[in-house]
């Protein structure tokens, strides 16, 4: 098929914080230094800058001075100075206050905020320079000459539900680009995809994810004071089970609730949704919820590995920030500061290269030098095995993570060891003894009130998704083993590790039971690809546009 | 030919609506905006009259800044260039205040042929098109399904209710509103979209003397006052007893 | 006064006119009530319109009134309404008042408020209902500037048989509409019927929808005999629609159509909130479903919970013995 090509020279697969900020920077270089102008192009998926992005959040500002000094006269959307920060420990019915409120977690000089307003606004900056921003498009294959990335293919547009050209068919284009620099996410489609073709992980510990629920509350105005920062673990979650939940009062009563579970939890039964409405339904929350509206739901995952899964991030002709490179800081739940940062070394990275004219991996080696030496090794090193140590438990990960602060991160095994999580799922005979006696699976719209816990369907309604009907399904299922051995073995556990009703096992009319994938319900978390256990889930991205809404979020 | 497409920015069909501290307007914080549909296919029938026709499509659009966005979207699709009359007021006038502020843009431009959709999506008034045609002196003719242009003139293919349609000869200039699902919409393509940074945005102040016709006084939720009639007995007996007050009491058979 | 402008074609009303009446006779107040017909002939249209309650049956023949243009009816009513000079004129928001309407309105300048449907208070100070963001949001909109003040009806928000019916036939007078033939600049052939590629739920009056509770494709019969029985249109709610047991164009909700029918047969449906916000605004909605806590049952007008396989066709039986 004749494609069209583009050429251009740098491309950032990714509008968020990371990909927005390697624009930003490239801009500034080009006017610090002048030369040749570059050609700078962005891809995002979503309708609009912003509309896929999802977080806490509490955001550190130290990237965004240096970024964007005058970030206050340029009105960044900063909802409210953290006031107060509170950590407790839940159990069924009460709540333990922690004693000190644990460094990491003192949010003194942060900002709540909403990620989705300051998505847009950031990609106001970046299209104020004047650098092509196309919303609508995603990434859906690389552009490959051996080990050199060349550049992405967008997705084919007018795609029927059959495979078949619809009328209005619209080939997806070739970009071609100097150097390519991925901002796709966690588990981006084609960070993935690198990983796969350039083995990027050897070496490395495997990755390690989480998903994460929230939810925009809309409560009575004198109810939380804004800049109030609530951070808990406990219950719901077992000892077994990472996570914790997490309450970000901004202005004007509004709330963001979220909840984040470790996706290398143990029972094939679990269900981080209804793990999410119990948390609600503790006196603490639900007295804080009282009288207050629901007013958007999403999910995403989070890379929580740490320093030690980070995999090999540059490349012939590429680079990878953000999320997608698993810059997160798991033990001060902080990443978008991160992202902005390895966004914008991996832009002074490109111009460098590009200007020396050698975008080889070996030029481009400079954008790791810049990750060593500077804030985001300095920051992350210390709690390289944070999350792995949660692997053993919630105590020991507890006192590991107080070691931590004082050993910078030392340990006899170090790095700390762990499988991928979505192998630590056990089978229902190895959990319960027996194939038999997994307790009776309680429906997913039991126990929901509809006005302070929902049922999946009802929530993903107000994460605003939506996606052209007429198209392949977007989640790719590549073996039987729904209708085969998966029943027996885990239950079908995809139906209760996506937040977003998915995937359904229906009745097949012939007494047994299929597989049936609700794809336009899908609000792009990512959890199916990493949770599945048998690892034989793949998202891709479906046609531009479709997804989330995630307004305010 | 010179072509008008009147383009609207209305919240997403997904918006969840949320009122404004005094009910009188929505609140316009966290809300997402599209092109109105209707309009996008009256975009679409401009650019396809143009390629057979040949000449060049404008985009006229009214409202506050923001609507920038649909402006560049229909750029971005294929038009040539566009009038935007700015103004903060004008994002929840309704159909007259609109029609005047666009007419008072449009009058120098001496357009051949101007189409808009059938009605917006939020307010729905289904008279800006018509109130515009007489503004402009032009002849209208609206719900339009099919246009065929010749010498001079105008064959359309107007909808009536009950699957019954009509064709109606018009000289032109003429004014068109255009129904949902003439065609099939194109997309935007990244080329498409660097080139509309180039085109062409005429920004136009609103004109003296534009008034709104009406006021809105509450915006509020529909509500409803009923409550839930159970009906129990046996199969046969409920059966009765519905049909009973579907008859006489709802009159809905 | 308010004038009222039925709506009549080839000697046939538009029933949609007798709603239009009583809508007005609840706006009157003490205000006297017009209907005034239009046409090149107008049959027995003009005798039918006086058995309601309303003052006076105005007959405007003008043969360049057939066929009906914009132009043509723009001009008959503007000269209608400068010899009558009601303070408020009133039609039902059909296709054809949605030609005229509106350039009737900015030639005179006055205001239009259309798809009207609710009235709050009376005579001049009323204030008109009508819905805005398809539905989602209901707006109370007072109309500005000087009299008449023009309002169209939304067909169906008022009932034609809630108009009054006069004591004796009101007097039929016909009045002389100028019209300039020269100056109507549309040129119609006559209409035609074709059937629509595609079925169009939003203008059924009646609709007979299934849910999962159908539970398998060759259960549809049982719907499809309701539907028959009722004189509606079959849809579905999404699963149904997935499964390929009916086509995409006969889902309803959040991914499909929206309608708002005068009534609204569930069967077996639980109501999500996808298929709610597709279904809500119709005016009489009955739930059928053997789960009394299904939040269908919060919409519903009238609710059984039951067996649909027998309820369902009790129901058709019933509806096909009167």
């Amino acid at each position: 098929m004749q494609r069209e090509q583009l050429e251009v020279d740098v491309l950032i697969v990714g509008g968020g914080p990371a990909g927005l900020s390697a624009a930003l920077r490239l801009a500034q270089l080009q006017k610090q230094q002048g030369g040749e102008p570059l050609a700078i192009a962005v891809l995002e998926k979503a309708r609009e800058a912003g509309a896929h992005s999802l977080s806490g959040a509490v955001l550190d500002p130290s990237t965004l001075r240096d970024l964007i000094p005058d970030f206050m006269a340029k009105g960044a959307p900063l909802a409210a100075e953290v006031h107060k920060d509170h950590v407790y420990f839940l159990t069924q019915s009460s709540k333990i206050p922690f004693p000190i409120i644990p460094p990491p977690l003192q949010n003194h000089g942060n900002y709540i905020i909403s990620i989705n307003r300051f998505v847009q606004w950031l990609a106001s900056q970046v299209e104020a320079e004047g650098i092509d921003f196309f919303s609508g498009f995603p990434g859906q294959d690389i552009l490959m000459d051996g080990a050199r990335v060349l550049g992405v293919r967008t997705g084919d547009r007018g795609i029927g539900k059959h495979g078949e050209q619809r009328p209005n068919f619209e080939p997806g284009v070739d970009i071609v680009a100097k150097v390519t620099i991925f901002c796709d996410g966690v588990r981006g489609n084609l960070t993935k995809e690198l990983h796969r073709r350039l083995q990027l992980g050897a070496g490395r510990q495997p990755e390690q994810f989480a998903v994460g629920l929230k939810e925009l509350w809309e409560l009575p105005k004198d109810r939380l004071a804004p800049g109030t920062v609530i951070h808990t673990m406990g219950y719901p979650l077992r000892h077994e089970e990472f996570g914790g939940a997490f309450m970000y009062a901004m202005p004007e009563g509004q709330l963001s609730l979220g909840f984040v579970v470790g996706l290398d939890y143990k029972d094939p039964m679990f269900d981080p949704h209804m793990a999410f409405n119990r948390f609600k339904q503790h006196p603490f929350v639900s007295q804080l919820l009282e009288g207050g509206q629901m007013i958007r739901y999403g999910a995403k995952a989070l890379p929580e590995g740490g320093w030690n899964t980070i995999p090999r991030v540059y490349m012939d002709g590429g680079l990878i920030a953000g999320d997608a490179g698993g810059f997160m800081n798991s033990m001060r739940l902080k990443g978008i500061h991160l992202a902005m940062r390895t966004g914008m070394h991996a832009g002074e990275a490109a111009f460098e290269a590009i200007r020396a004219g050698d975008t080889s991996a070996a030029s481009l080696k400079r954008y790791q030098d810049k990750i060593d030496n500077g804030p985001v090794k300095q920051e992350l090193y210390p709690v390289r095995n944070v999350h792995q140590a949660f692997g053993h438990g919630l105590f020991p990960g507890l006192m590991y993570s107080g070691l931590a602060l004082v050993t910078k991160g030392w340990w006899i095994q170090d790095p700390m060891r762990a499988e991928p999580g979505h192998e630590e799922m056990k089978t229902l005979a190895r959990y319960y003894g027996s194939e038999q006696a997994a307790p009776a699976q309680a429906s997913n719209t039991t126990l929901v009130d509809r006005k302070l816990t929902f049922d999946k369907l009802t929530n993903v309604h107000f994460s605003g998704t939506a996606h052209d009907e007429d198209q392949p399904a977007h989640l790719l299922v590549h073996t039987e083993v729904c209708h085969s051995i998966c029943g027996n073995e885990y239950g079908h556990p995809c139906v209760r590790f996506c937040p977003a009703h998915v995937y359904e096992m229906v009745d097949d009319g012939q007494g047994g039971k299929r597989l049936q994938i609700n794809a336009s319900n899908c609000v792009h978390c990512k959890t199916c690809d990493i949770m599945d256990p048998y690892g034989v889930i793949t998202w891709v991205p479906p046609e531009g546009g479709g997804g989330p809404q995630y307004n305010g979020m | 030919m010179k072509i008008a497409v009147c383009i609207k920015q209305v919240p997403t069909r997904e918006w969840q609506p949320r009122l404004n501290d005094d009910k009188t307007w929505i609140r316009e914080q966290d809300v997402s905006y599209e092109m109105n549909e209707p309009d996008a296919y009256a975009l679409e029938e401009a650019l396809r009259l143009r390629e057979k026709h040949g000449g060049e499509v404008v985009v006229c659009s009214a409202g506050p800044a923001r609507v920038q966005q649909v402006i560049r979207e229909a750029l971005a699709r294929g038009a040539d260039r566009a009038l935007h009359v700015e103004d903060d007021g004008l994002g929840a006038a309704d159909a007259f205040a609109i029609a005047d502020a666009l007419a008072g843009a449009m009058a120098g431009e001496k357009f051949d042929l101007v189409l808009t959709g059938l009605q917006s999506d939020d307010q729905g008034h289904a008279a800006t098109g018509v109130v515009l045609a007489e503004r402009l002196g032009m002849p209208h003719s609206t719900i339009i399904m099919e246009v065929q242009v010749s010498d001079g003139g105008l064959r359309i293919k107007r909808e009536l209710e009950g699957g019954w349609f009509q064709w109606i000869t018009m000289p032109l200039p003429a004014l068109l509103t255009i129904q949902s699902g003439i065609n099939q919409l194109r997309y935007a393509t990244l080329k498409g979209i660097m080139a509309a940074k180039k085109k062409e945005i005429t920004k136009v102040p609103v004109a003296a003397g534009v008034e709104r016709v009406q006021q809105i006084a509450a915006l509020a939720f529909p509500t409803k006052s009923k409550q839930t009639q159970m009906i129990a007995g046996s199969a046969s007996e409920a059966a009765k007893e519905l049909v009973r007050r579907l008859r006489d009491e709802a009159r809905a058979l | 006064m308010i004038l009222v402008i039925a709506e009549q074609r080839e000697g046939k009303l538009n029933r949609a006119s007798l709603e239009t009446i009583a809508a007005a006779q609840q706006l009157a107040g003490s205000m006297p009530i017009k209907v005034a017909v239009l046409g090149a002939t107008t049959g027995s249209v003009p005798a039918d319109l006086a058995s309601a309650s309303v003052a006076e049956v105005l007959v405007g023949e003008h043969p360049a009134l057939q066929p009906y243009t914009p132009d043509g009816f723009v001009m008959a009513v503007q000269a209608l309404i400068e010899q009558q000079k009601p303070q408020i004129v009133a039609l039902p928001h059909t296709y054809q008042t949605r030609d005229f309407a509106p350039q009737l309105a900015a030639r005179m300048r006055r205001a239009l408020i259309t798809d009207v449907t609710g009235i709050k208070g009376s005579g001049a100070t009323a204030s008109f209902s009508r819905p805005m963001f398809q539905g989602k949001l209901t707006a109370d909109v007072n109309p500005r500037g000087d009299a008449p003040h023009i309002v169209t009806f939304q067909i169906g928000a008022f009932r034609a048989d809630a108009m009054q019916k006069g004591s004796s036939a009101a007097p039929v007078t016909k009045v002389d509409v100028a019209i300039d033939a020269s100056k109507i600049r549309q040129k119609p052939e006559a209409p035609f019927q074709e059937a629509k590629a595609a079925v169009d739920l939003s203008q059924a009056e009646r609709i007979v929808a299934v849910g999962r509770g159908i539970k398998s494709q060759d259960n549809l019969a049982i719907a499809e005999k309701l539907a028959k029985a009722l004189g509606a249109e079959v849809a579905a709610s999404r699963p149904i629609c997935d499964n390929g047991w009916l086509p995409m164009e006969r889902q309803i909700g959040s991914s499909g159509q929206t309608v708002a029918p005068k009534l609204y047969v569930a069967l077996g449906i639980s109501g999500a909130i996808q298929h709610l916000v597709g279904m809500k605004g119709s005016r009489t909605i009955v739930a059928i479903n053997k789960d009394a806590d299904a939040p269908i049952f919060e919409v519903a007008d009238y609710g059984i919970v039951g067996d649909l396989f027998e309820i369902a066709p009790a129901l058709t039986t019933e509806l096909e013995k009167s």
